[in-house]
């Protein structure tokens, strides 16, 4: 999907054009407009992308755990259709990275298996021309609040990428003879706990496999949602989500915290 | 705002009348000042040599007629009018209450926002400042910002300026698939074209407002820009994009860095784990 790389729709080419002429938007709050000031990047504009998607059916066997590929190929599509066109529009406006993304998906009651996945952040540019983007020449993506995109930067790492990986499982239902038998008693549910297991590190090697492929030498930040959307209690989605980085320098130019004592309650 | 004389005929308390009759005028010295800021906020202010002086709101409801939101295609013209024309006008009011009472801004502005099937109802609340001891300024110099007191402070420690609210709406049809389609792609995962391109028509539309609307401030940036979208729970066809936020501008020839210090808190921290929500 990713190889369409001109699939913005017409209109993106007008406010982007607008945007070059000097005026900035961005979702931003001030602490982190000053904070990305402060390292040297300077606004460019809010770049969004998004994508409503259908996804498909696929039977669950009662009391089989299994992986549901293609949900999961689903997920990961419309998500990757999302972050591609929000990267496009920052490539488009010259940026070297997007910072402070949100991924999002919201279900509408009217549309039945219909979601729409949207990514949004604000691109950025560093004021001393240099360009900083990532080793595929794409501008770097990160999820990193304002406040921690300067912290991370202090200590001489630097985003390539925002990565992820997602599993959608089905974990099986338990007979009615091993929950008959395991009634009144404490014992571990070794089914459900490896089917959790198992999805889990789907997830998570498939986004250290993200980052590997940008040379990564770390992920931080890192979220491990879970999630039913709308395919009941059985069925769950493990989306895991961080910010690859690279080591770029040995300078450490963060002090020493400082301790304080808050008189606020 | 309906003027002090109907209050005075009720048998109110001396302190309570005395109050509804500063409402009306300019702050004079030792009169009373409302305002929802926080007492650190409002340290903040008086650190930059701003004070607060009143709480200050505009609202506005612009009606949407009926039918509009179920067939057609293209943008849904007239709800995109109604939600531009409830902010301008729930904004000139803003600007009216806070000019009236000598403030030369708005800050800490809380926008509540409806946008239903019949109308657009937009209401605006926030605390009007000026400079201390600053004389009253035409109503449409006063700027009115979303950013918190403390925001406003830190922005102009930085050098830069709140000028205004930059807003944009926009609300458009999706093509309905035909029925053999939607049979089709029941099983199938696919992206929904025509909500994508609805949605995206609605963005570029609604952003490019907002950015009209910022230059026409004279800002160099919008910061803190909130995004309401999606698709309309309302209409099945219809999907609607707002965006609003503070319109800045740089004032002196140089944005000032403000050197953060990195800090522990020695606080208590919350307690995380507590044992008796377990079931």
């Amino acid at each position: 999907m990713s190889n369409d790389t001109s699939d913005l729709p017409q209109a993106t080419g007008r406010r982007l054009e607008e945007l070059e002429k000097g005026l900035f938007t961005s979702d931003l709050s001030v602490n982190e407009f000053l904070l990305i000031k402060e390292v040297g990047f300077h606004p460019l504009g809010l770049v969004m992308g998004s994508s409503i998607y259908h996804t498909g059916i696929q039977t669950r066997k009662w009391s089989q755990s299994q992986e549901l590929t293609k949900l999961t190929e689903a997920m990961y599509n419309a998500r990757e259709l999302a972050m591609t066109r929000m990267e496009e529009e920052a490539a488009q406006l010259g940026a070297d990275g997007v910072v402070g993304v949100r991924l999002d998906v919201n279900y509408y009651e009217w549309g039945k298996d219909a979601a729409e996945f949207i990514a949004v952040g604000t691109a950025v540019k560093a004021e001393d021309g240099v360009s900083r983007r990532n080793k595929l020449g794409k501008p770097f993506t990160s999820d990193l609040s304002g406040q921690d995109f300067w912290t991370l930067v202090q200590t001489g790492y630097f985003p390539q990428g925002l990565v992820m990986g997602t599993c959608v499982y089905h974990i099986a239902h338990r007979g009615l003879g091993q929950t008959l038998g395991s009634a009144g008693q404490n014992v571990e549910l070794p089914n459900f706990t490896q089917a959790l297991y198992e999805a889990r590190e789907l997830a998570m090697t498939r986004m250290q496999d993200e980052a590997t492929a940008l040379d990564a030498t770390g992920i931080v930040g890192v979220r491990l949602e879970e999630k039913s959307h709308q395919w009941g209690s059985h069925t769950i989605e493990f989306l895991s989500l961080g910010t690859a980085v690279v080591k770029a320098s040995d300078v450490v130019s963060l002090d020493r915290p400082l301790t304080i004592v808050s008189l606020d309650n | 705002m309906t003027g002090a004389g109907d209050e005075t005929a009720l048998n109110l308390p001396a302190e309570l009348r005395r109050a509804v009759a500063s409402l009306g005028g300019p702050a004079a010295a030792g009169a009373v000042t409302t305002s929802d800021l926080s007492i650190d906020e409002e340290l903040n202010l008086h650190s930059l040599g701003w004070e607060p002086l009143e709480l200050v709101s505009g609202y506005s409801v612009f009606s949407v007629a009926p039918g509009y939101w179920s067939w057609g295609q293209g943008e849904i013209a007239s709800a995109s009018a109604a939600h531009d024309g409830a902010f301008r006008h729930a904004i000139a009011r803003m600007h009216r209450d806070a000019a009236a009472v000598g403030a030369h801004g708005v800050v800490g502005v809380h926008v509540e926002r409806v946008v239903a099937s019949s109308h657009v109802e937009i209401s605006l609340l926030g605390t009007a400042v000026r400079p201390v001891g600053t004389r009253a300024i035409p109503a449409d110099q006063v700027f009115v910002s979303d950013l918190s007191a403390r925001d406003f402070t830190l922005l102009r420690t930085a050098g830069w300026e709140p000028l205004g609210l930059a807003v944009g709406a926009s609300f458009v049809f999706a093509p309905r698939r035909r029925v053999g389609t939607v049979l089709q792609q029941q099983s199938q995962n696919v992206e929904l074209t025509n909500f994508t391109e609805a949605i995206y028509a609605a963005r570029e539309s609604a952003m490019e407002r907002m950015q009209k609307s910022a230059l026409a401030l004279k800002g160099t940036g919008v910061v803190d820009v909130k995004v309401v979208e999606g698709p309309m729970s309302f209409a099945s066809h219809a999907v609607g994009f707002a965006a609003w936020g503070t319109v800045v501008r740089m004032v002196g020839d140089a944005h000032q860095l403000i050197h953060p210090r990195a800090v522990v808190s020695l606080n208590d921290l919350d307690v995380a784990f507590d044992a008796r929500k377990l079931e």
